[in-house]
């Protein structure tokens, strides 16, 4: 596969569309190797974490002034762990070790194992609180330049303490918080917008005192278009509620996907429909 | 004791300014001075505890030292997920206080009865639980836990409980002898300990054989080397703890005797694992429960003539 790349913010669209493309190609074939599922969660906010990784945070320099990112979907990992590897935070070897026992990258992200992962993720709805607490903290420091990003799930959002979070957020005007939600529309056992009531996620964060936009969360020019404007107000948090889909058509929209595997047949047809 | 946690809080964030003061809406006029002093330092997140819970981690991942702090019920059994997973999994440097721990709500019903805070926070890895018995206790176990680099609980009570005093240092994870005797030996946490004293100052005004007092306030984790020593000396151990049977000091006692095969009788003093209803008095609630002073007395005299 490709080499690993540094951030470079100047990147073309093309080019990070590409990049998007290879660690998608990367991730089905991991997770048909390892055996290990969740592979729509990380197959479908690849771009979002293209973007971020390669043109929207800041990752060089002094370690306390870099942006911090903050995975709290953690079952979407796998993606998660291929960007760090084109981004030349961990060795590229590592990532045939995903999901085995004693890997620095288990199927969800441990600090322990993986001590330049922020959190130890895997259980839902501590993210966003926790990157309240490092903002606030940097405010103390005051080192307002650093921003944190975390992505979570829209299932996600179904928790309880993400509320709790995103008052709190809001309340002490934490401008420099960008959640990104990666509206896929499916959850563990059915479709999230039935189990939310068909409500509207920007306009309950917008209740909540955030600004927020919804994009197209696999189009890389309205990705790059909502980053250039974090954050959207001044003064606070903001969202971007990015609808995705895994960009492999046979595992668009299907539950099922959530969980399985694909098979040397199924990995076949999904790298070439992307053209790998 | 809350007088002495926010003078022990005040005077460390003066000296460490890594001590940050998270609050979920409670403390009513307790701590102004120290917002005033340190209006940065002092947040009040409102009644989220998840949030309180998940802030103090990012906090504590940017080098700060937070304490956050509600009544025991709602610090422990509320965030006890989050406390687990992004306190205690990554091993983060926040203490958890837990005011009004035991029943020192009874007259507010079982939603504000924390019999089960010290078995919540115990069960978690590499979590340190105190539960000091007075206000001295409060202000020397504040600071130690501050210089843990791993979670901490402290269960603290209201307000004016009687204070005692001690030959014995009070050191995070040693036992402390508050009185000496023979055969006999009680063991307490808390604010039992003021209770056994009490009890142990009426077998004395009695002219009775008084027994030796034993203050844990580590409950986790125990001082294992001091316990063995004590059980291999006495020829009874009571434990007086205002906790469930499960999960608290009889708890961790018995399974280390157990453990050893140290077989010393053992009696636990204690509430029952049941609701208390009715909002009782504490005082007539432990005596309902047979674990007030004079609960005690019978228990050490009952001990003395069986010997």
């Amino acid at each position: 596969m490709s080499m690993a790349c540094t951030a470079n913010p100047s990147l073309p669209v093309g080019k990070l569309e590409e990049l998007a493309r290879e660690i998608r190609g990367e991730c089905l074939t991991l997770a048909h190797q390892s055996g290990e599922g969740h592979l729509s969660s990380s197959l479908c906010h690849i771009e979002l974490l293209t973007a971020l990784y390669f043109a929207f945070m800041n990752l060089s320099g002094p370690q306390e002034q870099r942006d911090r990112f903050i995975l709290s979907k953690g079952h979407g990992c796998l993606s998660w762990y291929v960007t760090l590897a084109k981004h030349g935070d961990i060795p590229h070897d590592w990532l045939t070790s995903y999901a085995k026992e004693g890997s620095p990258l288990p199927n969800h992200p441990c600090k322990h194992s993986l001590p330049i992962s922020i959190t130890s993720a895997g259980s839902l709805g501590q993210g966003l609180g926790i990157a309240t607490g490092i903002l606030y903290g940097l405010q103390l420091k005051k080192q307002p330049e650093p921003r944190c990003v975390v992505l979570m799930g829209d299932g996600e959002c179904n928790e309880g303490s993400v509320w709790e979070s995103a008052m709190f957020a809001a309340a002490q005007q934490l401008d420099n918080l960008l959640a990104i939600v990666d509206y896929n529309g499916i959850q563990a056992v059915g479709k999230s917008d039935e189990i939310s009531g068909h409500t509207d996620l920007a306009e309950k964060f917008r209740a909540f005192g955030w600004d927020a936009v919804t994009i197209d969360g696999n189009s890389m020019p309205q990705i790059l278009a909502a980053l250039s404007h974090v954050p959207f107000t001044k003064g606070k948090p903001s969202v971007i509620v990015a609808k995705t889909r895994t960009m492999v058509p046979f595992m668009d929209g299907k539950v099922l996907w959530h969980y399985r595997v694909p098979s040397a047949e199924e990995l076949e047809i999904a790298l070439k429909e992307l053209q790998l | 004791m809350r007088r002495a946690f926010v003078d022990a809080l005040y005077s460390l964030a003066e000296q460490d300014p890594r001590v940050v003061f998270l609050t979920g809406d409670m403390g009513f006029e307790m701590f102004e001075a120290f917002a005033h002093k340190y209006p940065g330092r002092y947040v009040n997140v409102g009644i989220a505890e998840a949030q309180m819970v998940c802030a103090a981690a990012g906090l504590a991942l940017e080098g700060f030292r937070p304490v956050i702090y509600s009544i025991a019920s709602f610090a422990t059994g509320r965030p006890y997920e989050l406390i687990k997973i992004s306190l205690g999994y990554p091993s983060l440097p926040v203490v958890v206080i837990g005011a009004g721990g035991g029943y020192c709500y009874s007259v507010s019903g079982p939603t504000h009865h924390a019999a089960d805070d010290i078995a919540l926070m115990s069960l978690i890895p590499g979590m340190t639980v105190v539960a000091p018995g007075d206000s001295g206790e409060v202000t020397a176990l504040l600071p130690q836990l501050l210089q843990l680099d791993s979670p901490s609980y402290m269960r603290i009570g209201k307000f004016g409980e009687p204070k005692y005093s001690a030959d014995e240092p009070i050191l995070l994870g040693k036992a402390r002898c508050l009185e000496t005797g023979a055969d006999v030996a009680i063991l307490t946490t808390g604010e039992m300990a003021p209770i056994a004293l009490d009890a142990i100052a009426l077998l004395k005004s009695q002219g009775r054989k008084s027994p030796a007092l034993y203050q844990f306030h580590t409950v986790k984790p125990i001082d294992e080397e001091r316990l063995v020593e004590l059980a291999n000396s006495a020829r009874q151990l009571i434990v007086v703890e205002e906790s469930a049977p499960s999960g608290g000091l009889y708890a961790a006692v018995i399974a280390q005797l157990a453990q050893r095969g140290i077989r010393t009788p053992i009696v636990r003093l204690g509430p029952p694992d049941d609701w208390v209803l009715g909002n009782p008095q504490r005082k007539n609630l432990r005596m309902r429960y047979g674990f007030d002073s004079h609960a005690i007395v019978r228990q050490v005299v009952e001990a003395y003539e069986k010997i």
